[in-house]
């Protein structure tokens, strides 16, 4: 896997440059997964507001402070986690189905005879278009994320929008969303490099595509889940 | 408009399908066997991979609320905070996005093998019922080892949270644990068992029903596989909202006041 991390990380710099596929992958990653993620984000931001809310009211009998709290954790932790691992489940998925019946169709062996790379001609434009998928993808689902968590606290809990801007300016800073970007990125590379890993290793028949799938969807959530904690534990010294 | 009719038609199969099911599973005889079977491969198959989940959720949720808690001085809530926020909630999801991934998609791709290769259809041939035969036992093997694996990974959440407290926050093992008890209260375990439930019940059906009506050879088995990720993971989200909202309403019909 590192082998293949390596040479697509070399093969960024070398011509040819495939640009129309590179845009034709970023509109398959981040247009066709937009609705969906941005749904389940809005779910999740709901679920995490009135779960801290219970928290704080438990422990501090007072929940003045849960719209910084809950605009940090979803920022922090929740808007880049969820969309990466839904992410996951549905571009890793298909990666790997794509490049597993290539490969035992032999289309990968035929592309190699033609002289083109398939490290440069598949994994590269998938790689960059996922990478700026899942960044732009964290972005959208934190602000959708917030202004999901802005509406339930105005309904459930009786926050005014202003007072969960004011409470989540004192909290929150510009550093977070920068941060949120980068773990965004770095999962958003994770998930082609894994599929493609997993796809050109594929066995023959119907079973092998299968078993690709299922192993790059295990796989690359445990490594998304992994990373996040290496990044959220480096990150949080940089505060 | 035809994306909402055809999501009507997925939803109203899947749930005519759960119906066939539980008919099958109270008025027909339960494959006792099978069902050890399968609760046995599905715990032993994922639950390395739910245990490892669970372990670094564990250490997220404690560093998160480290943070948070830092601002107030109350560090020794921490343990009894980050437990409670893993088991109410962010534990029985993050299982159940494990699950989903791992056996959901596996049952799938098994069953839409079985039924491409018309090996289901064989087995009707035979004079049994396919349901009873091969759905019901995957069916029961997935909503009960779900239990377990849930467990598992609760554990090591535990373990894992207490492991970071010690090593980011400074929070030693007793005083991360002394506030567990008090915090997470029988009712907290008892909501994160029925969303488990609740999970696992969803993403029996989806992955089954997905499976079962698979059409199109060995790209129509690729298609079912990714269709059942996807879907799994957008009802759990809504499961979850669903389960938290219910279970909130419920508590104040028993208690009879808001908390």
């Amino acid at each position: 896997m590192i082998t293949l991390l390596s040479e697509t990380l070399a093969g960024l710099f070398v011509p040819p440059f495939r640009q129309k596929e590179f845009v034709h992958q970023l509109y398959f990653v981040a247009n066709k997964s937009l609705l969906i993620i941005v749904f389940c984000v809005c779910f999740a931001a709901v679920v995490t507001i009135l779960e801290s809310s219970f928290h704080m009211k438990m422990v501090i009998q007072n929940d003045s402070m849960v719209p910084g709290f809950a605009a940090l954790l979803i920022l922090r932790e929740l808007g880049a986690l969820v969309t990466a691992l839904l992410l996951c489940s549905r571009v890793g998925a298909g990666y790997a189905s794509e490049v597993g019946s290539m490969q035992i169709t032999e289309q990968v062996d035929a592309l190699r005879m033609l002289g083109i790379d398939p490290v440069n001609y598949l994994v590269v434009p998938r790689f960059l278009a996922c990478v700026m998928g899942g960044m732009i993808l964290t972005v959208i689902a934190n602000m959708a994320c917030i202004f999901s968590a802005m509406v339930v606290s105005q309904s459930y809990l009786g926050y005014t929008p202003s007072m969960f801007l004011a409470s989540m300016h004192r909290f929150v800073q510009f550093k977070d969303i920068i941060f949120a970007t980068i773990k965004g990125a770095s999962f958003g590379g994770v998930i082609p490099l894994v599929a493609c890993y997993f796809g050109f290793r594929c066995q023959q028949g119907a079973e092998g595509v299968g078993r690709a799938t299922t192993n790059t969807v295990v796989v690359a959530s445990i490594a998304i889940i992994v990373i996040d904690f290496i990044l959220s534990y480096t990150f949080s010294y940089l505060y | 408009m035809t994306f909402v009719i055809s999501l009507f038609d997925e939803i109203g199969g899947a749930l005519l399908f759960l119906q066939r099911i539980l008919r099958t599973f109270f008025y027909k005889k339960v494959k006792t066997h099978d069902v050890f079977e399968q609760i046995w491969k599905v715990t032993y198959d994922s639950f390395f991979t739910t245990a490892m989940a669970g372990f670094f959720v564990g250490a997220i949720m404690t560093v998160q609320f480290a943070l948070q808690m830092k601002e107030f001085g109350a560090l020794g809530y921490l343990g009894g905070l980050a437990t409670s926020g893993t088991f109410r909630e962010v534990g029985p999801l993050l299982i159940a996005f494990m699950l989903s991934g791992k056996v959901g998609a596996y049952t799938s791709a098994e069953l839409g093998t079985m039924r491409v290769t018309e090996q289901i259809d064989a087995v009707r041939c035979l004079g049994a019922d396919p349901i009873q035969e091969i759905i019901l036992p995957r069916f029961i093997g997935i909503i009960v080892s779900s239990f377990f694996l849930l467990g598992g990974g609760l554990i090591m959440s535990v373990f894992g949270g207490m492991l970071m407290g010690q090593a980011f926050a400074g929070v030693n093992f007793e005083e991360y644990l002394r506030h567990v008890p008090m915090i997470v209260s029988p009712v907290s375990i008892l909501s994160g068992l029925i969303k488990c439930g609740a999970f696992a019940l969803v993403l029996a059906t989806v992955c089954t029903y997905k499976g079962y009506t698979t059409t199109g050879g060995a790209k129509g088995v690729g298609r079912s596989v990714v269709a059942t990720a996807v879907s799994t993971m957008v009802c759990i989200v809504i499961m979850d909202w669903f389960t938290s909202h219910v279970g909130e309403v419920i508590l104040i019909m028993v208690r009879g006041y808001r908390s």
